[in-house]
């Protein structure tokens, strides 16, 4: 975009980058304290079990061993490890269930944690957890979500009557579907599943607990939100310790993805900590990151949809019944989200919406990037496309039919939505896909071995879920008697570069230069309260908060410039001056200019009665989604001898408002349009149905895509300022995730004219469709996770 | 088991530290010669975070027993400056393309990028993906790493060409 902007909109170099190519960045796993233990968690090999003995004793006596510790040791208090709690009002919460203890009283999953131990170092830690005898009583036990909400199926929690862990209606339900489903033209219906993507974050959970010499808890782990998960932790869980006793550190870290907004190790590593007396360091494995407690929810959804002959959807409804495993953690609220994204895409009056969410013996799933949406686009986004070809339209020229227009109600009840280019973001994606003509029409007859089509999906997604949660932000800035400044700010730098984003807003807002702007994050004694980075939020809630003070360091700056222009016999008011990229000069005559420096240097070092160093805070409370838009476009070629799928294209277009750093906005779309491909096609968790064990436990038996993956791609910022954002900018850390199993599998119907209704959209479920016509395929059901054909 | 004073030749330097036969090299150069730089991501040799050069060839240190890197010169990300203290070109690159987001794969990236650089100066798109097809990357989509290998590739190839 074309401004007299110094910084906004220009691709920068993050300011963490450096250390990270120099392997010099600092993660929770390379940080030793003095004195560190290593502690490691015993986990059990049953599914559903009782625990009838724990005999601890050899393993205490191994030489090394500093604490072995089981649910006894443990505090009575049950939580839940998604740390939303924190940020939403009690009412919103009061479904959302506190169901586990940090060490459990009954095994609910393979992988549910038993006992800990804190050793010397990790080898011993190894050899202790080995000796630990426990006597299990093995009990009958569940894995899938419509089983488990059958009379006589066992139960999961003995406070749960039904496996039932959480139910509600879409709040927003409006109208009558029924009605509308029969007054309309044409009514479609289709179910499908989501896979249970693993977050995948390469590096595995960590943390490290220990007490200071002031009688202080510190914690170093990978959080998202460590404010939150710091009140959580001693709200919920150790309710003798406050919040402010505890002072989280979160260091860089290696991938988040949704995954680091649930608590992971952290209690434990407390816990050791506490009956140790020393710092202790709990690590985990890639395969107990597999067998753990985090992956995506699987959604298994029913979509109706109805419109008229014109194409006007009037009524839509969504039944979801969600999977949430052993414990609740995120499970409800992302199947909550996934109803407000996915019914709110279109304009209609007539909208029902219903979640069910069931216990299950399998490990415990959770929020993922993009926390519903991407799960409610596979199954809608077939849905549209099959009510688009009864109705003979062209599936473009539907969505542009039926999308939201400025002004008009947001998805986002009651708000309106303010700003929306998602029309652009269809029309542009499609015209660079070259939609007219790789599109042959509805019923188009492919043939030979290789076939081609063509599928598209759009979205709306939050830029913070402001009116929802707790989305107010702060940020503290205060200007070096050499004209640097510290921008002290809490998102979390998992990758996505918020921290350039950030410096380059307060850069621009304050008049000083980005290359001196230093950004302090990730310690809860520093940092202001904060609810971390997650649901695209950092850059617009965080980024107006940054803009508030910034605005206050550049006021003052041009206050104290006024002295420093009369020194150049030059009488001018504050109003006259301007400060941009460390410079101060008149905006009547600009040759007249000085440097930052100067006012910097003289504010601090000024012995008169007016001294004090430039600083300055400011908040920011968002009170809507202020949603961000997609849409893509992609390409397939289905081998139908093997039944192999490759992605040929990608297209996407994102409605950004105004990108900060364009460079860091398209590597957030890359990023997510392959981990989107992988939930397409490749990324499969699979539960052996007999025992409820993970079979897909490594990187060999769980395929990412590599580098050889990649298709041809094209990602456009459709840059158009928002009024709500910090120079018009909107989120975009999660769209990217949400259209490419959506896009894809469409784009497969349109080749082989069958639809894959559970992901991953692997080459036997191709096969099979191949050769059923699609007949087979039980509408509303399945089995385990994703599995069922 | 033994305890043994086991010496390594690690970028350009050597090293001493006490180890045991069932040691992982991944594991002696981050907990005992502080090389935290190579990181541990899967253990079981199938990301490519753990990538060193051992005599100039990627190995995955997590499937090294440490003993049996003893006798080789072994190069980690800590060691692609230059004696000078100046960044590799890859490593330039990889700041302008902005080719690292949550950082945990770099280090194994970067290792596999300068191997093939040292063996291929000129590397097709295709050999870069190739040259990198054992490291997984979870954040970046691969796209911008590709542009950076590539990149570096020209500008070291225009160093040797273009006398100064």
């Amino acid at each position: 975009m074309s401004d007299d902007l110094s910084y906004v909109g220009k691709r920068l170099i993050k300011p963490d980058i450096a250390a990270k190519v120099t392997g010099q960045a600092r993660y929770t796993e390379d940080m030793v304290v003095p004195g560190m233990l290593e502690g490691r968690i015993l986990s059990s090999p049953h599914a559903h079990a009782r625990i009838v003995s724990i005999d601890t004793a050899e393993a205490a006596a191994l030489d090394g061993v500093i604490a072995v510790v089981t649910h006894d040791d443990v505090p009575p208090n049950k939580f839940t490890r998604s740390t939303m709690a924190e940020a939403l009002p009690d009412f919103a919460y009061e479904g959302e269930r506190q169901d586990q203890y940090v060490l459990t009283d009954k095994a609910r999953y393979v992988g549910d944690w038993i006992a800990a131990v804190a050793a010397e170092d990790i080898y011993t830690a190894e050899n202790a957890l080995d000796l630990i005898k426990v006597e299990y009583e093995e009990l009958p036990a569940v894995f899938d979500p419509f089983d488990a909400m059958e009379k006589g199926a066992p139960g999961v929690h003995e406070d749960a009557p039904g496996n039932l862990a959480f139910e509600m209606d879409h709040p927003f339900n409006c109208g009558d579907v029924e009605k509308a489903f029969s007054e309309a033209d044409e009514v479609v219906e289709f179910s499908g599943v989501n896979s249970r993507q693993k977050h995948l974050h390469l590096e595995t959970d960590a943390a490290i607990a220990w007490w200071d010499e002031n009688d202080r808890l510190n914690i170093i782990s990978p959080s998202q939100g460590p404010h939150l998960a710091q009140k959580h932790l001693s709200k919920r869980i150790f309710t003798d310790i406050k919040d402010g006793d505890i002072r989280w550190i979160s260091p860089a870290i290696g991938g988040g993805f949704g995954a680091r907004l649930a608590l992971g190790v952290e209690p434990i590593a407390v816990v050791l900590a506490r009956r140790a007396k020393r710092p202790v360091r709990v690590t985990t494995t890639r395969e107990e990151d597999f067998f753990g407690y985090s992956s995506r929810t699987d959604q298994h959804q029913t979509i109706r949809m109805g419109a008229m002959k014109d194409g006007t959807i009037v009524g839509i409804e969504q039944q979801i019944v969600s999977d949430a495993g052993a414990y609740l953690s995120h499970s409800a609220t992302t199947s909550i989200v996934n109803m407000q994204k996915t019914l709110g895409l279109f304009r209609c009056d007539n909208v029902h919406g219903h979640i069910k969410v069931a216990y299950t013996n399998t490990p415990v799933t959770a929020g993922f990037r993009g926390y519903g949406n991407a799960e409610g686009a596979f199954v809608v986004q077939q849905t549209v496309d099959k009510l688009a070809e009864k109705l003979g339209i062209d599936p473009v020229e539907f969505r542009l039919r039926n999308i939201r227009k400025e002004g008009e109600q947001s998805f986002f009840i009651p708000c309106e939505l303010e700003h929306t280019r998602l029309k652009e973001c269809i029309e542009i994606a499609s015209e660079r896909f070259d939609w007219k003509t790789k599109w042959c029409g509805w019923g188009a007859a492919k043939t030979g071995r290789h076939r081609r089509g063509v599928g598209m999906s759009i979205l709306n997604h939050a830029s913070g879920a402001g009116g929802f949660l707790l989305e107010h932000s702060s940020a503290a800035m205060k200007v070096m008697p050499d004209g640097s400044a510290n921008l002290i700010v809490s998102p979390c730098e998992m990758g996505q570069g918020i921290l350039g984003a950030l410096a380059q807003i307060a850069a621009e807002a304050s008049g000083l230069r980005y290359e001196q702007m230093r950004v302090f994050t990730g310690d809860t004694d520093v940092t202001m309260f904060d609810i971390g980075s997650h649901a695209s939020r950092s850059t617009l809630v965080i980024g107006n908060a940054v803009v508030a003070a910034a605005q206050k360091i550049k006021a003052q700056i041009q206050e104290l410039s006024v002295p420093h222009f009369e020194e150049r016999q030059v009488r001018a008011k504050p109003e006259d001056i301007e400060v941009q990229a460390g410079e101060v000069f008149l905006t009547s005559n600009p040759d007249m200019r000085f440097d930052v420096e100067e006012v910097a240097h003289a504010a601090v070092y000024n012995f008169g009665a007016d001294g004090a160093q430039i600083n300055a805070t400011g908040s920011y409370l968002s009170t809507s989604h202020h949603p961000n838009h997609q849409a893509a476009f992609a390409e397939v070629e289905v081998d139908t001898e093997t039944g192999a799928v490759s992605v040929v294209k990608y297209v996407v277009a994102h409605d950004i408002g105004r990108a900060i750093n364009p460079q860091l906005v398209e590597g957030q779309m890359e990023g997510g349009a392959i981990q989107g491909l992988g939930f397409a096609l490749t990324e499969d968790f699979v539960i052996d149905p007999d025992t409820g064990r993970v079979l897909s436990d490594s990187l060999l038996t769980y395929r990412l895509p590599t580098v050889m993956d990649v298709p041809e791609m094209e990602n456009i910022l459709v840059e158009d300022p928002s009024p709500a954002g910090p120079y018009g900018a909107k989120g975009v850390g999660e769209a990217g995730v949400v259209n490419p199993a959506a896009a894809i599998a469409n784009a497969v119907y349109d080749a082989i004219g069958v639809r894959i209704a559970s992901l991953p959209i692997t080459p036997e479920k191709v096969l099979h469709a191949l050769s059923s016509g699609g007949r087979h395929m039980p509408e509303g059901s399945s089995r385990v996770s994703g599995q069922y054909l | 088991m033994t305890k043994q004073i086991a010496t390594f030749k690690v970028n350009g330097r050597t090293r001493e530290a006490i180890v045991e036969p069932h040691m992982l090299l991944v594991d002696v150069l981050r907990d005992h010669l502080g090389l935290t730089g190579t990181k541990r991501a899967c253990a079981s040799g199938n990301c490519g975070a753990c990538t060193v050069l051992a005599d100039g060839i990627p190995i995955c240190s997590c499937l090294t027993l440490a003993v049996r890197a003893q006798d080789r010169e072994l190069t980690t990300v800590e060691g692609l400056v230059d004696s000078q203290g100046n960044l590799h070109p890859l490593q330039k690159a990889f700041i302008t393309h902005c080719a690292s987001q949550c950082g945990y794969c770099t280090a194994g990236m970067l290792m596999s990028a300068s191997a093939l650089l040292n063996a291929d100066p000129r590397p097709t798109e295709e050999d870069v993906k190739r040259s990198i097809s054992g490291n997984l990357c979870r954040c970046t989509g691969y796209v911008k790493i590709v542009e950076a290998i590539l990149d570096a590739a020209n500008e070291m190839t225009d160093a040797k060409e273009i006398p100064a």
